[in-house]
């Protein structure tokens, strides 16, 4: 039964490999016989990654531990879901959950009709081309499908820290974010091959940039959410080197959308985008597997294997080296010469493109530096987050300035005394907000305060931009999305600093019937008790939260004892209110009387996270109003 | 020389500037706040004391946790050749283990103490820091 299945698997990745050999016939002279469509192909090399997809899904909800990767990743006593994601928690299964994204872009291109033929020929050729490479790096070198002759009672199990059910969606949604610049990767190749960068790329481009962005927006938001209520440690970004390996393509690809936009209103900045592009696809490739490698020295790498690195290090180097060689051959065709004055809304997008590389390149050495100092002096270090807070505070305060600009300045040319004199009651009412507060919260440091007003300004002016307020109804605007997302990223922003000024944080040592205190908040230690779960045995702290002696809920923070395979956690207990989390993690007990327990005040927790949707929504309705408000366009 | 081209070159002279002192702005606030790994061994011979914040990794030895109550913790850590006596207040984490290995993050004090500040967690119960193992290569106390 488990070698049949083996075999069918097996046939279905061969079969995957020999139809994009086919759909990669459109770059080479072959003569093209026709005998199925590109969408037909393209369904084919779809649905066989799929039926293999379901198969694996099959081997681990029924536990078949004849084949290895089941009999590593999975346990027959774990809750569904967690078989579940057994599935892509795992190299293998991972990388064929990669492959299967990689197949349904190049399957819905191959449906899509806003390119030409010919284009959408070479298209789904270069995809076909990278899709053939990854197919055969796993049959050969991470095959999902092998088969043990042991007759395994039971699996090892996942690792607990990964059972968690927020953890089974984000692989897969930060996947469909990565694997969405493959196919803007080969949409800048087939753009340069035909020297056709051009108003009409960037209008079948930008659907699918946005939607790509969306989603690695919302993977990386969804990691940081379960790193800030799993880990315990009370933050949601660590500057950790594998959530650097997620915010670089994030840093380039946000640079990218600009690009995109320009492009299809200006018809210029060709080149940047294509560099953009290529850049965008390299650092996620180098994003999911660096992180699987092993390279990378951090506490999110579960599934790694130092030898596959090489493969994936080859293979980006192969793309890397081919697609800039190209760029270097036709940049100079491609670029038309660009006329617009110095303030338009062309250079302040540009310098904002600039701002983000600045961050992007602040990332990649403070990510790099480990790396090297480890190679080459054989010198063990890390870089301190105080390293990122001083290189970035500076490039966010002049990036969040030229957000507040770009968009009120045209695409000719603008006065800025005129856009200033527009802004007037935004300004006097923010200013007043951010003197208030200063005051109200006795806040002195300059760039906090700085940061906290520019915010303040970019939400009004976004949102005032989005929306067009007339007596009785609000009209939503063409550059709906936009606006929201900008001003989704100034409360983003003021979340971030408010929450680095005003977190607070306590432990105690606490016994049973004990009441502890942090700032106005009481905590009613009431007692401790023990728990037998299916897959877990757990100590359970109960607490209740009070403030002014009104009674604000109840907390549960407990610690985890799982068997297969044996690994403690804890789980932190939280209460959401408006503006700030309070939030409770306790330690393994060390002894019988008393336990360890460590308060959080986490304020503006919840705005936060509200920025960060905004931020995703927006560029969603953006991918989904792309044709409309470009028609819109051409009749103005 | 051409105008077009001239002017390409001073455009392209201008960002290289601009870029390189970008670049050493960087690397020069990088420098600070970078945090050295050491051994025990290592520590003694570089005699690390004072107010610079480093890290220091090994194996806690077996019978050395001492817990003080308030959340105050002593133990001591090991390559096998020295030990650092490490004193700590706060949570330590769910995998802080006798035998295991233990990466501390703070201050080597002037009497030969360690007064860490953070007690780094790792998720996996079989995972040693790279760092650890590398110097318990170096110690010849690593078994596969």
């Amino acid at each position: 039964m488990s070698l049949a299945i083996n075999y069918i698997a097996n046939s279905l990745l061969i079969l995957c490999l020999v139809t994009s050999i086919i759909q990669s016939r459109f770059l080479f002279k072959i003569k093209n016989y026709n005998l199925l469509s590109i969408s037909q192909i393209s369904a084919i090399q779809f649905l066989s990654i799929l039926v293999s997809f379901v198969i694996l899904i099959f081997l681990f909800i029924t536990s078949d531990f004849n084949f290895d990767l089941v009999y590593f990743h999975s346990h027959s006593e774990k809750p569904l879901i967690y078989k579940l994601s057994g599935v892509w928690g795992n190299h293998e299964g991972s990388m064929l959950l990669w492959i299967l994204i990689l197949v349904l872009f190049n399957f819905l291109f191959s449906l899509s009709k806003s390119s030409s033929q010919k284009f959408k020929e070479i298209t789904v050729a270069v995809q076909s081309l990278m899709i053939f490479g990854f197919v055969l790096f796993l049959l050969l070198l991470s095959n999902p499908f092998n088969i043990n002759n042991e007759n395994f009672n039971d699996g090892l199990g996942l690792n607990p820290i990964l059972q968690d059910p927020l953890l089974a969606i984000h692989p897969p949604i930060l996947y469909i974010g990565y694997v969405g610049f493959s196919l803007i990767f080969s949409l800048s190749i087939t753009g340069l091959l035909t020297s056709e960068v051009d108003k009409k790329w960037a209008t079948v481009a930008k659907p699918w940039v946005f939607a790509a962005w969306s989603f690695l927006t919302a993977g990386i938001a969804l990691g940081s959410y379960w790193a800030y209520y799993e880990l315990g440690w009370g933050g949601y970004w660590f500057w950790d080197p594998v959530e650097n390996a997620s915010l670089m393509p994030w840093l380039s690809a946000t640079a990218l959308i600009h690009c995109v936009v320009v492009l299809q209103r200006r018809n210029t900045m060709q080149s940047w985008t294509m560099v953009l592009a290529i850049l965008t696809f390299s650092l996620s490739l180098a994003g999911t597997f660096l992180v699987r490698s092993g390279v990378l020295n951090s506490v999110h790498t579960f599934a790694s294997d130092p030898g596959r690195g090489l493969f994936i290090l080859i293979f980006l180097f192969i793309i890397l080296s081919s697609s800039f060689l190209l760029f270097a051959l036709k940049s100079e065709r491609i670029n038309k010469p660009s006329l617009h004055n110095i303030s338009s809304r062309n250079t302040g997008i540009m310098v904002n493109n600039w701002l983000l590389i600045s961050i992007l390149i602040v990332v990649f050495l403070g990510t790099m530096y480990p790396l090297a100092t480890d190679l080459l002096y054989n010198q063990s270090l890390t870089v301190g987050p105080q390293y990122y807070a001083i290189s970035i505070t500076p490039i966010i305060i002049l990036f969040l300035f030229f957000m507040i600009l770009s968009p009120k300045l045209s695409w000719e040319e603008s006065k800025l005394l005129k856009i200033l004199d527009g802004m007037r009651y935004i300004l006097i009412s923010c200013l007043t907000i951010t003197f208030i507060t200063t005051l109200y919260y006795d806040l002195f440091n300059v760039t906090e305060i700085l940061i906290i007003f520019l915010s303040l300004i970019l939400i009004m002016s976004s949102l005032t931009s989005g929306l067009n307020f007339k007596s009785t109804k609000v009209i939503v605007k063409s550059n709906f999305g936009q606006s929201m997302a900008h001003a989704g990223f100034g409360i983003f922003m003021l979340a971030v600093v408010s929450n680095a000024v005003y977190s607070q944080e306590k432990i105690y040592e606490a016994k049973v019937g004990s009441k502890l205190q942090l700032n106005e908040y009481i905590f009613d230690f009431k007692n401790i008790e023990k728990e037998e779960k299916v897959n877990f045995n757990s100590i359970k702290a109960y607490l209740s939260l009070s403030k002014n002696g009104k009674d604000l809920g109840g907390f549960t923070p407990e610690i985890r004892f799982y068997s297969d395979p044996p690994t403690i956690t804890s789980e932190t207990s939280i209460i959401h209110q408006f503006f700030s989390d309070i939030y409770v993690v306790m330690n393994v007990p060390q002894n019988q009387e008393s336990i360890s327990l460590r308060l959080h005040i986490k304020p503006f927790m919840n705005i936060l996270w509200l920025g960060v949707v905004m931020i995703i929504l927006g560029g969603i309705i953006t991918a989904i109003l792309n044709k409309k408000s470009y028609r819109e366009n051409e009749i103005n | 020389m051409t105008d077009t081209v001239k002017k390409r070159l001073i455009k392209f002279l201008v960002s290289l500037i601009i870029f390189g002192i970008a670049i050493l702005i960087i690397v020069y606030n990088l420098r600070d706040n970078i945090v050295y790994f050491y051994s025990p061994t290592e520590i003694i011979e570089n005699n690390q004391t004072g107010s610079q914040i480093v890290r220091l990794g090994g194996l806690v030895e077996s019978e050395s946790v001492v817990s003080d109550g308030d959340s105050i913790f002593r133990f001591r850590i090991t390559d096998g050749q020295q030990q650092i006596s490490v004193k700590y207040q706060g949570i330590l984490p769910n995998l802080f283990a006798e035998e295991k290995g233990v990466v501390v993050e703070g201050i080597y004090m002037n009497d030969g103490r360690f007064i860490a500040n953070k007690v780094l967690a790792k998720h996996d119960e079989n995972y040693m820091p790279p760092e650890v193992i590398k110097s318990l290569k170096e110690t010849g106390k690593w078994q596969e």
